[in-house]
């Protein structure tokens, strides 16, 4: 049982991991671009 | 809406007290924010790659490279706590998204982060020298250069044992800075500049010659970082090695693999967290600015400790590189360059005064860090303030100071000099303050409604609700890695947990002896005094006539000088204002502080004497107080805004009224225009006065030198058509022409003519430091008063 809930949480943790590497791949993309135009002095637009 | 400062009150009336909630800095460019920042990132560089073959085999780099790629991200979320506008310090914003709780674990780690950058950069600096020495050693001996007597007694080449000699290294820096930041030193962002400057042409020779060797010897190949290429040792998996003792979790769980992994590199990002500590110092556009430092940071440490990581794998042999360089690994790197030894030894001696110097300068970062974490705890009511009480002669919270230091000493001698050891509890401390920051944000979502000037992407919506998919993602990894590195990392996890746990006591006990304190004293604050907010000092809303005398108080005990300006001046026709400057140094510059933070007990403390020497002379007096980085930056700025015609301030115990000035002018210079001179009168204790003019001002100009002028207007004026020429026309021309041949070849000339007649050796001030003198002229001994300018 013990085995089987660790087998659980250590598949949570997996998921957690390559979902959250997923979309910090798209936070370094985007970030990339926008960082580029930043250091080229453009403005960036992306305010709340 | 203007609210005048008010008199000292009668009987049953408030007194009325400015606070300033916008801090008057120094700013600085984006340039040298990322070199404050890179100076305590890129240190990182010089031991993380080492640690984490040591965990988990050849295939390291990959993941040092991973971890800096991912400190992209991680830098977004800094950026987007940076941009909220919130008052109050880590603990206060943490608690309003987690709880009090999470909140003081929080900071718990933060401060386990902190307090361990010091050993790890001290003890690696060691690590680095010792290595040298007996690398230089073994050199002389080979060529005979040490002589047979010394030879014996060591029964071979003498040898420094690494590790101790070390240890005691990293005590006497860490001591060096205990000093230094006692006494209250400023941290320079011109030798954080500096720094990376040397260290920067350290990476390029590192890079350049490294591809030269690359191309000429060929390397070894780096193993991709696949679970199958993962060897972990029994150390780094912790607790699961007894679950796992013949390796084969790697292959059980893949993913984990790489997970773990991951954790025993992320210490490489270390100190990315400096970022929100400089954020405040930014010049204008803030945000624009705080952006553009933070990718330079992270392509820096990209490049630097990401590229020194692969290129050690592939130039260093095996047969050496874990057993000989893993604590020194760029100093092995410049052992393995193509090239004559000489050479080689040389280069690593260049490394080896970088490394000293970034890590050296690390080990203050992180007093100066933990200092104002500790302060800014205690400012939001979670640590007593006994804890900030100030050093009587410095000033400087010395409590906190020796604290701090003691657990770093105490870390230091325990870890034998094992930077293995130290850098493995150092991970957990970076990737809980990490994780926390990120949970924190990601809560701030939903909960904080105020202003944002940039948020991390990705973001979608649903219905009314806004899905923070980039900052929940970043979050996720954090919080995995953190989460795993609790097992894998078994000594860091108990230490880690005993000094959160440490700290978590001690902040809660504080925290309900400081409810009770604090009741009493918000009922004492609100029955004496009465705080008006204001975002900046302004004269006309203040209601401050122009002229005015600026008195800066800082310790009750020394108020000779609030009574020396209180006797001399007439309040009838100068307005009299008393000042605080709450200092708040780089390390505790995350947030701005809040009005009832800014003017604390030891705030109340200070103007309830101020108020009643006043009362005493029967005079009245204005009174504020304004958050500053640091004290002379909020004199000259103060004095500028409310067009003072004189700052008087009583001696300093460790500085002389000649320093002073120079302090002062040199913050007058930094000021941006429009600025006013004014005068500065330095109060001895016997009552003794000394006054410099701050600002540009007319000259003192010797007697034969207006008898010259004088000659040369009689022989000019004799001229035809010059007849009506006047003195100053004549000075006019002389200083345009010697401003034309100052600026041309003849610069040389008139300096060394100037140094020779001991001129520049005259000017106040340029006797303590080389650089150009500000604006300061003395004045004579007992000083003139200023005149009321209406």
């Amino acid at each position: 049982m013990i085995s089987l809930l660790g087998v659980l949480l250590v598949r949570i943790l997996e998921g957690m991991f390559v979902l959250g590497l997923f979309g910090s791949t798209l936070v370094l993309l985007i970030t990339f671009v926008e960082d580029a135009g930043t250091l080229l002095g453009r403005e960036d637009s992306h305010h709340s | 809406m203007s609210t005048p400062l008010q008199p000292v009150p009668s009987a049953g009336k408030r007194v009325r007290i400015v606070v300033a909630t916008s801090v008057m800095l120094t700013f600085i460019s984006y340039w040298r924010a990322a070199a404050i920042v890179l100076n305590d990132l890129a240190s990182s560089a010089f031991y993380a790659c080492g640690i984490a073959e040591q965990a988990v085999g050849k295939s390291a780099p990959w993941f040092i490279v991973g971890v800096m790629l991912f400190s992209f991200t991680v830098r977004a979320v800094y950026v987007e706590s940076c941009s909220m506008f919130v008052r109050g310090g880590v603990y206060r914003v943490v608690k309003e998204a987690l709880g009090g709780t999470l909140a003081k674990l929080s900071v718990s780690a933060l401060m386990f982060d902190y307090v361990l950058t010091g050993p790890i950069s001290g003890v690696s600096a060691g690590q680095y020298i010792v290595g040298l020495l007996n690398e230089v050693m073994v050199t002389a001996d080979a060529h005979g250069w040490i002589p047979r007597a010394v030879h014996n007694i060591f029964h071979g080449t003498p040898q420094f044992d690494v590790n101790w000699t070390s240890v005691i290294f990293a005590l006497a820096v860490t001591m060096y800075y205990w000093w230094e930041n006692i006494k209250g030193i400023h941290e320079s962002s011109e030798k954080a500049l500096w720094v990376m400057q040397i260290t920067t042409v350290m990476v390029v020779a590192l890079l350049g010659w490294s591809a030269f060797t690359l191309f000429k010897v060929g390397f070894q190949h780096v193993p991709l970082p696949t679970p199958g290429n993962l060897h972990f040792s029994n150390e780094s998996l912790g607790f699961l090695h007894h679950s796992f003792p013949d390796q084969s979790l790697a292959q059980k769980f893949g993913i984990l693999g790489i997970m773990i992994a991951f954790g025993h590199s992320v210490l490489a990002m270390s100190g990315e967290e400096s970022l929100a500590q400089v954020n405040r110092e930014l010049a204008h556009p803030k945000l624009t600015n705080l952006k553009r430092a933070a990718v330079v940071i992270a392509l820096y440490s990209f490049i630097f400790t990401g590229l020194t990581a692969l290129l050690a794998v592939m130039l260093i042999p095996d047969a050496v590189r874990v057993s000989v360089y893993k604590d020194n690994l760029i100093a092995g790197l410049a052992m393995y360059m193509y090239g004559p030894e000489l050479l080689r030894l040389l280069f690593r001696g260049f490394v080896v005064v970088v490394g000293f110097l970034i890590l050296s300068g690390a080990v203050n970062t992180a007093i100066i860090g933990s200092n104002g974490v500790l302060n800014r705890v205690s400012e939001d009511g979670v640590l007593s303030d006994w804890f900030r009480f100030p050093h009587r002669k410095y000033g400087t919270s010395f409590r906190i100071i020796n604290m701090i230091v003691a657990l770093q000493v105490f870390t230091i001698v325990a870890s034998r000099g094992n930077v293995y050891a130290l850098g493995e509890a150092y991970a957990f401390g970076v990737i809980w303050s990490f994780a926390f920051k990120g949970l924190a944000m990601l809560v701030l979502r939903f909960k904080y409604k105020g202003e944002r000037g940039w948020k991390v992407p990705v973001n979608f919506r649903i219905g009314k609700y806004e899905i923070p998919f980039g900052m929940a993602s970043i979050t996720m990894v954090l919080l995995a890695t953190a989460l795993i590195n609790l097992f894998t990392k078994s000594v860091a996890t108990i230490s880690g947990i005993a000094f959160s746990l440490v700290f978590f006591v001690i902040f809660t006990a504080s925290e309900f002896v400081n409810r009770k304190k604090h009741a009493l004293s918000q009922k004492h604050m609100n029955d004496q005094f009465q705080l008006l907010q204001r975002d900046t000092v302004e004269r006309e809303s203040l209601n401050i006539r122009r002229g005015n005398i600026l008195v800066p108080v800082r310790d009750y005990n020394t108020l000779t000088h609030l009574r020396w300006a209180l006797e001399k001046f007439n309040i009838q026709d100068q307005d009299v204002v008393v000042m605080s400057a709450r200092v708040s140094r780089f390390g505790s510059a995350a947030y701005d502080l809040s009005p009832e933070q800014i003017f604390s007990d030891y705030e109340q403390t200070l103007f309830t004497r101020a108020v009643s020497v006043a009362e005493s002379f029967g005079k009245k007096v204005s009174l504020l107080v304004v958050p500053a980085g640091d004290v002379w930056t909020a004199i000259v700025q103060t004095a500028n805004n409310l067009e003072s015609s004189a700052v008087v301030i009583g001696e300093s115990s460790k500085m002389s009224p000649e320093e002073q000035a120079f302090a002062l002018g040199q913050a007058w210079e930094a000021l941006p225009e429009p600025k006013r001179q004014f005068v500065l009168q330095v109060v001895h204790p016997d009552g003794h006065l000394e006054t410099f003019r701050i600002g540009p001002h007319t000259p003192t100009m010797k007697d034969e030198d207006v008898l010259l002028l004088h000659r040369l207007w009689l022989s000019i004026t004799r001229e035809p058509g010059l007849e009506n020429v006047h003195h100053h026309e004549i000075l006019t021309e002389a200083l345009t022409r010697f401003a034309r041949e100052y600026g041309a070849i003849e610069r040389d000339e008139i300096l060394k003519e100037l140094k020779r007649t001991g001129i520049a050796t005259r000017i106040p001030g340029a006797v303590p430091n080389p650089k150009p003198a500000p604006l300061v002229r003395k004045e004579g001994g007992d000083g003139s008063f200023p005149e009321h300018e209406s």
